[in-house]
C-alpha cells in the first residue's frame, strides 16, 4: 500500500473515531458485526452500488453509512477524484485498519467477555 | 505505552496502568488505561456502590413507582436533594423514598416478614400507585432474605400491583457499574415482554440511557415526537413502568448513555431482533446528525430536516456568542461516564475550549476508547482516580473549569477552580440545541464569575480597594473580543425562559396524532 493511500485512511480514521460511536460496541463479535455492517454499505454507497435494507438491522447499518458516505464525501474532496475500483481498495484498507484498531489490536479486555 | 504515574500513586504501583497521556501518533492499540476493575487498597476511591447504581442511577428516574429500599434506612439517602431526575407527574419519585429501615433485630431473625408489611403499607399509603421496585441492600443480601419470593407472595394476594426486584448489594461489583449491568439483566428478565403498551405510530422507539437529568430526556422526545415518532418507553428518565415492560415492541433502539445502558439494548437486539442505534444528543453537529439517523431509518428525512433547520437558525448565534469568548479556555471533562466521550471532541468544537483531561470514576476501557479517540492529543485520561491524583491533576494541567460531579467540584472550588456540575447540572438541561446553548452559558458564568476576584483575597492581611468595584464577567470575557462590526448583530447571550421543559409537557404533535387517526 502506497503512503498516499495510507495517508488517506488515517484520515478516514479519524474521522470515524471524531464523529462515530458504532464502531464501540462491547464485545468483539459485536465489533466484528458493526464494522462489516456499517463499512460496506459505506462502500456501496460511495461506489453507486445497490444496498441491501430488507431487514432492520440493515438500515440501522445503512443510516450510520449515509452518515459516513456524506461526511467523507464532504470533508475530504480527494475523494471525488477516484475511481470506483480504488474507492474499494480503500475502503478495504479501512475496514482492516478499524479492525484492527476496534478489535485485533484493541487493548480492551472486555471484549472476550462470553456474556452481555 | 504512555502510561502516566502521580506522584502522589507512587507508593501504589497497581494505579500505573490506569491514567494514559495521549501522544503524538498514539493511538488506541497503544494508548488506553486499565478500567472497570477492584479499587486498588490504598487509593481512596470516588466510586460509588452497585446499589447506588441500580437504584440511584437507573431504578429511581421511573416516575409511576415506588421505590423502596430493603436495608438500613441510610441507603435511600439520595433523593430530591441530591438527584436531579424530574419528571411530569409531579416528581413522585423523587418527592418520595421509601426504606424498610432495617436494625439489628432484623439482621438476626431475618426481615422478610418486615419487608412483606412494608410492601403492603405503601401501596395503602399511595393508593394510585400499583407498581414497586424493590432494591436489595448489602445488609439484606447478606442475610439472605428472598425477595423475590416475598414480592410473589404479595402479587398474589393483591393483584392488581406489579413489584420487579433488584438484586444488586453495594458489594455487587467494583463500582456503580456493576449495578447498572445488574439492573438492565434483571429488567429485562423480569419484566420485558410481560406488557403490550398501545402502538400509536408506524416509527416506534425506545430512547433508552438518559435519566431525564433537569428534562434531557423530555427535550430528546420532544423532537422524536414531532417528526412522529412513537417513543414507546424511555430507559429510564420520565420513564413509566408498564411502558417499559413493553419495550420488545418498539423498531428501533435508540441509545444515548452505552455506559449505563448498553446490556439491555444488546439483549433486545439477541431476542427480540430491535437494532441499536448509538447516538449522540449533545452538540448541534452530532445532535443533527443522530436525529437525521433516527429519522432516516423511518424514511422521515423531510421532518428531521425541517427541525434541524428551524432550532439551529434559532439557537446557533447565541452558541457563537460564547464560543468566542471561551476560545482557548481549558477544561477537565470529569464526569461519571458516558459524557467523556459525548463531549471530548464536540465541545472543542462548537465551544472553542480545549479539553486536556477525561476521567470517569466507574467508565469501562470500551468507554476510554470512546474517549480517548476523541480528544486531543496531550490529554490526560484517568481511571477511577483518588483525591489526591485529582488534586495532581489540577497542579500540573491548571484548568479554567473542571467539568464533574459535586464531590470533587467541591474539591476544584478549594484550589480556586471554577467547576460546573455535569452530573445533576447547574442549570439544564443540556440536551438539544438550547440545552447546549444553556451549557455554553453555565460554563461561561463558570469561568468569569466576578467571584473570583473576592474569593482570592485574604481579608486578614490582603489590602482590600474600597474605590473601585469588581469587573463584571463580560468585562473580563471581552478584553480581547474586537468590536469590528463584523460579527453578526444577532449574536448574543442566551435568551432563552429559566424553564424550558415544563411547556412541553402540554404540547400536541400534529404529525404523531395524524397517525393515530390514520390519515397517514
Amino acid at each position: 500500500m502506497d503512503e498516499v493511500m495510507k495517508d488517506r485512511i488515517e484520515q478516514l480514521v479519524d474521522f470515524i473515531m471524531k464523529w462515530c460511536l458504532w464502531q464501540f460496541h462491547s464485545r468483539a463479535w459485536d465489533r466484528e458485526r458493526q464494522n462489516e455492517g456499517v463499512l460496506t454499505k459505506t462502500m456501496q454507497l460511495l461506489c453507486d452500488e445497490p444496498v441491501d435494507l430488507s431487514t432492520p438491522s440493515d438500515r440501522c447499518y445503512w443510516v450510520d453509512a449515509v452518515y459516513l458516505a456524506n461526511g467523507f464525501k464532504k470533508t475530504y474532496p480527494w475523494l471525488g477524484t477516484m475511481e470506483k475500483k480504488d474507492i474499494k481498495l480503500l475502503m478495504q484498507g479501512l475496514k482492516d485498519r478499524i479492525d484492527y484498531l476496534t478489535i485485533n489490536g484493541s487493548l480492551n479486555q472486555e471484549l472476550t467477555n462470553p456474556l452481555y | 505505552m504512555p502510561y502516566h504515574t502521580f506522584e502522589c500513586s507512587e507508593c501504589i504501583p497497581e494505579r500505573a496502568m490506569h491514567a494514559v497521556i495521549k501522544g503524538s501518533g498514539e493511538d488506541l492499540t497503544s494508548c488506553l488505561p486499565l478500567g472497570y476493575l477492584n479499587t486498588i487498597p490504598g487509593t481512596i476511591s470516588e466510586r460509588g456502590c452497585a446499589y447506588c447504581g441500580a437504584k440511584h442511577v437507573i431504578g429511581s428516574p421511573m416516575k409511576d413507582v415506588i421505590h423502596i429500599s430493603h436495608g438500613p434506612v441510610g441507603c435511600t439517602y439520595d433523593t430530591w436533594h441530591t438527584k436531579r431526575y424530574i419528571s411530569d407527574n409531579d416528581n413522585f419519585q423523587l418527592k418520595y423514598t421509601f426504606s424498610t429501615d432495617m436494625k439489628e433485630k432484623h439482621i438476626v431473625f431475618g426481615a422478610e416478614k418486615m419487608l412483606k408489611q412494608n410492601i403492603i403499607d405503601c401501596f395503602k399509603a399511595f393508593p394510585h400507585i400499583k407498581r414497586m421496585t424493590i432494591y436489595q441492600t448489602c445488609a439484606s443480601a447478606l442475610i439472605g432474605d428472598d425477595i423475590a419470593a416475598v414480592a410473589k407472595k404479595v402479587m398474589a394476594e393483591m393483584p392488581d400491583v406489579d413489584i420487579f426486584v433488584c438484586n444488586a448489594p453495594g458489594f455487587g461489583g467494583p463500582s456503580q457499574s456493576g449495578g447498572h449491568h445488574k439492573i438492565n439483566i434483571a429488567w429485562i428478565d423480569q419484566k420485558v415482554g410481560t406488557y403490550e403498551p398501545e402502538i400509536k405510530s408506524k416509527y416506534v422507539i425506545n430512547y433508552v440511557g438518559d435519566y431525564n437529568i433537569q428534562g434531557d430526556a423530555e427535550i430528546m422526545v420532544d423532537f422524536f415526537q414531532r417528526m412522529g415518532i412513537q417513543v414507546l418507553s424511555t430507559f429510564t428518565g420520565n420513564g413509566s413502568y408498564d411502558d417499559l415492560r413493553g419495550m420488545h415492541l418498539a423498531h428501533l433502539n435508540v441509545l444515548e448513555c452505552a455506559r449505563s445502558a448498553e446490556y439491555i439494548c444488546n439483549e433486545l437486539r439477541k431476542r427480540y431482533e430491535i437494532p441499536r442505534l448509538d447516538i449522540d444528543g449533545y452538540g448541534f453537529e452530532p445532535l443533527s446528525a443522530s436525529l437525521m439517523k433516527v429519522a432516516m431509518f423511518f424514511g422521515l428525512e423531510k421532518e428531521a430536516q425541517a427541525i434541524i433547520d428551524e432550532e439551529t437558525a434559532r439557537w446557533r448565534s447565541e452558541l457563537n456568542w460564547y464560543a468566542k469568548r471561551l476560545k482557548g479556555k481549558k477544561i477537565c471533562l470529569w464526569p461519571g461516564g458516558s459524557k467523556l466521550w459525548h463531549w471530548a471532541h464536540v465541545i472543542e468544537e462548537e465551544m472553542g475550549v480545549k479539553v486536556v483531561s477525561v476521567y470517569s470514576k466507574f467508565g469501562h476501557q470500551g468507554d476510554f476508547e470512546k474517549g480517548v479517540a476523541r480528544c486531543s492529543e496531550g490529554a490526560l485520561a484517568i481511571d477511577d482516580p483518588n483525591e489526591l491524583e485529582g488534586l495532581e491533576a489540577m497542579e500540573m494541567l491548571q484548568p479554567d473549569c473542571v467539568l464533574t460531579g459535586v464531590r470533587p467540584g467541591e474539591v476544584s472550588k478549594k484550589m480556586r477552580i471554577p467547576y460546573l456540575n455535569i452530573h445533576g447540572y447547574h442549570n439544564g438541561p443540556y440536551k438539544g440545541y438550547e440545552g447546549w446553548v444553556r451549557l455554553a452559558r453555565d460554563l461561561y458564568n463558570a469561568i468569569y464569575s466576578p467571584i473570583h476576584q473576592l474569593s482570592g483575597m485574604d481579608i486578614s492581611k490582603d489590602e482590600i480597594p474600597t474605590d473601585k468595584g469588581f469587573l463584571t464577567r463580560q468585562m473580563i470575557s471581552d478584553v480581547n473580543i474586537v468590536d469590528d462590526g463584523t460579527s453578526p448583530s444577532e449574536e448574543k447571550p442566551y435568551t432563552g425562559d429559566w424553564d424550558i421543559v415544563t411547556r412541553l409537557r402540554g404540547k400536541t404533535y400534529p404529525k404523531l396524532e395524524s397517525q393515530q387517526l390514520g390519515t397517514i
